[in-house]
């Protein structure tokens, strides 16, 4: 993988990954919205395409909500992005099964995502004290700074996920691709179904909606009606 | 008369609430942002006497949902013009900050992460299992239309009314606006589900009815999510048995006659 | 008994209870016992119009919360219970309430108060009235969402931190 892969990776793991929290909230740091960013700046938005739609929904039903610190699909996103496509042009690889390879690996570093955002979070705990303290000396242009400094922590957490997840891939995809590939060739198309199925399934089984399951088997067996007899 | 804020301090707020979270800790949450938002009012408003008993009252705990957040802020504008203009205040900030922090938190989490999020991305998925580039586009106009108007109108009609904007929330109905937008998801995701399923099906001609059983999988893993299990071992499961039964399958294709 | 979840969250009602608990337990009911609440009208209403309409919100003080419960009115519904503090809880038990867990979600800091996990803030007095619940009887474990683990509230709180 090339230098210049693994550094657009960091820019758009590091710009999508402040959306999560710090900054802005415009969610491009969805990974339907990232990986294709990714995946085009790289040159293959198809690819990321591929990886949104598999990865968008699986931790959609874990809401940010009050101080939960969600997984991070944003960086299993950009950093399966950039294993599929940066390593894939070493390997000589494009196939589905190969991206399956780094999404299947990337999947489990999304857990150090998790770890180094509380981490930004609890280093931050010492602003309310340190800010109390400039402001028994009025210096409120400090408190100011002070609180945009968490722009480094989250952003350093982000990076971080991004690395790890990167080095991860690098080690792992060349040790279990000739055992894994031709297993991912043959049932690829069923995971690239099967994928966004569970994260469905996660939503309903969590979704704060009383007959979900109805309306949803309503729905699917309507639709599933129409484009079998169309 | 009302006194008003000039135009360029609001934008400069408005801005400034774009980076609340940046500081986010378990102590205060938001208490930071809180602070840095409403720093150029402050300033305006009071002067170098007054300021730190002000400021004061402008730390602490605070957290809500970000797209609601600028409601909030904007009402506690105008709550602050009142004060500096002498007319007693009829709840202190903290007590204000307190009142409405949690309820707006409920409802953007119901509305924007519980329904609008997968809303949007069932749309959008639609889109990019058809290989469309313009998905990821999709998403972001589809997703951010609403909370960029609670951002703008929240804001503005804080500032203008006040306390009396905090009736927003039952005037607009949103926790029920929540859960409509929460069942029009559930219906979109069971299109997006039914079509991924034909697509594959089509593409490997196999008859389409053996479709409906995936239905029992589906339900069989939410009920797994409802349980409790992460998804990380939900996918991991589901991976290695597709992977396993697809080699098994192979098998048996070779030993048909 | 009708009590599904009993919790401690200083937020009361908010987004994790709503869109998490909520249906994890399948709850009808959202009981908030808390004096301060009770007593102003404004925060009543802001609270109660955070909650969807298919679902019943009583918000009243503790003792009369508990006299509610005593009277059989939530019989016939899933009651999730929200109190603001370990104090309420107590005076809950010593009113004549029964629930057998109790869960600690959000308790925030404040002065004088320690950190024993991300969202578990406590003070001495925090830690006496702990102390005198899990006499009761009652199982007190800290779970801020359903998706975290649950753990024992002995667990965050050791042996010897409670003696000093």
């Amino acid at each position: 993988m090339s230098f210049a892969d693994l550094f657009i990776g960091a820019v758009v793991a590091l710009c999508c990954g402040l959306d999560r929290t710090a900054a802005l909230q415009v969610m491009i740091s969805r990974p339907i919205v990232a990986a294709p960013l990714a995946a085009w700046l790289l040159g293959d938005v198809a690819v990321g395409l591929q990886l949104g739609l598999m990865v968008e929904l699986l931790w959609q039903a874990r809401l940010p909500v009050g101080a939960v610190v969600p997984p991070d699909d944003t960086q299993i996103a950009v950093g399966a992005t950039v294993l599929t496509l940066g390593m894939g042009a070493v390997l000589e690889q494009n196939s589905l099964a190969f991206t399956l390879l780094c999404l299947l690996i990337a999947i489990p570093f999304g857990k150090f995502g998790q770890f180094f955002d509380r981490r930004a979070r609890l280093y931050h705990g010492r602003k309310p004290s340190l800010s109390a303290k400039m402001l028994e000396n009025q210096q409120y242009r400090a408190m100011e700074h002070l609180h945009l400094r968490g722009l480094l922590s989250f952003g350093l957490a982000s990076l971080l996920t991004y690395l790890v997840i990167v080095a991860g891939g690098l080690v792992l995809v060349p040790m279990l691709a000739s055992t894994l590939l031709p297993a991912l060739e043959a049932a690829g198309h069923w995971l690239r179904l099967l994928l966004p199925l569970v994260g469905i399934a996660t939503i309903l089984g969590t979704i704060n909606v009383n007959r979900s399951l109805t309306l949803f088997g309503a729905s699917f067996g309507m639709a599933f009606l129409l484009m079998w007899l169309v | 008369m009302k006194k008003q804020m000039p135009p360029r301090v609001l934008l400069h707020v408005w801005l400034r609430l774009l980076l609340l979270q940046c500081s986010w800790n378990f102590k205060q949450l938001q208490g930071g942002g809180w602070f840095y938002a409403m720093a150029p009012v402050l300033r305006r408003l009071y002067g170098q006497k007054e300021m730190q008993q002000i400021a004061r009252e402008h730390l602490g705990y605070f957290n809500t949902h970000p797209y609601l957040a600028p409601a909030v802020v904007g009402a506690a504008i105008r709550l602050e013009i009142e004060r500096s203009q002498g007319r007693a205040p009829s709840v202190t900030m903290k007590d204000f900050k307190e009142m409405v922090a949690a309820p707006y938190a409920a409802v953007g989490d119901a509305l924007f992460w519980g329904g609008l999020r997968p809303l949007s991305a069932s749309i959008a998925l639609l889109l990019a299992a058809k290989g469309l580039v313009v998905a990821p586009l999709v998403f972001l106009i589809i997703f951010n239309a609403l909370p960029l108007w609670f951002r703008i109108y929240g804001f503005l009609n804080g500032y203008e009314q006040g306390l009396q904007s905090i009736t927003f929330l039952q005037r607009h109905k949103l926790p029920d606006l929540a859960i409509r937008t929460k069942e029009t998801a559930i219906v979109l995701l069971g299109g997006l589900a039914a079509f991924l399923v034909c697509e594959l099906f089509n593409y490997q001609h196999t008859p389409l009815w053996s479709g409906l059983l995936l239905l029992p999988l589906i339900l069989g893993c939410g009920y797994l999510a409802r349980r409790g299990f992460s998804t990380l071992l939900i996918v991991f499961l589901v991976s290695s048995l597709t992977i396993i039964g697809c080699y098994f399958a192979e098998d048996v294709v070779v030993w048909l006659p | 008994m009708p009590i599904v979840l009993t919790r401690i969250d200083n937020r009361l009602i908010h987004g994790q209870i709503l869109e998490s608990w909520l249906p994890y337990v399948h709850a009808n009911c959202l009981v908030v016992a808390n004096d301060d609440i009770a007593g102003s009208p404004l925060k009543r209403m802001m609270m109660e119009a955070s909650v969807p309409s298919r679902i019943k919100v009583v918000i009243d003080a503790v003792p009369d919360v508990v006299a509610m419960f005593a009277r059989g009115e939530f019989e016939n519904f899933r009651v999730l219970l929200l109190f603001a503090s370990t104090s309420d809880s107590l005076g809950a038990l010593r009113f004549g309430l029964n629930f057998e867990r109790l869960n600690l979600g959000n308790l925030h800091a404040g002065s004088g108060k320690k950190q024993y996990s991300c969202t578990v803030f406590l003070d001495p007095e925090d830690i006496e009235n702990l102390e005198a619940l899990d006499a009761a009887g009652i199982d007190i474990s800290a779970r801020c969402i359903p998706a975290d683990m649950a753990r024992h509230w002995r667990r965050l709180v050791p042996e010897k931190k409670r003696e000093q």
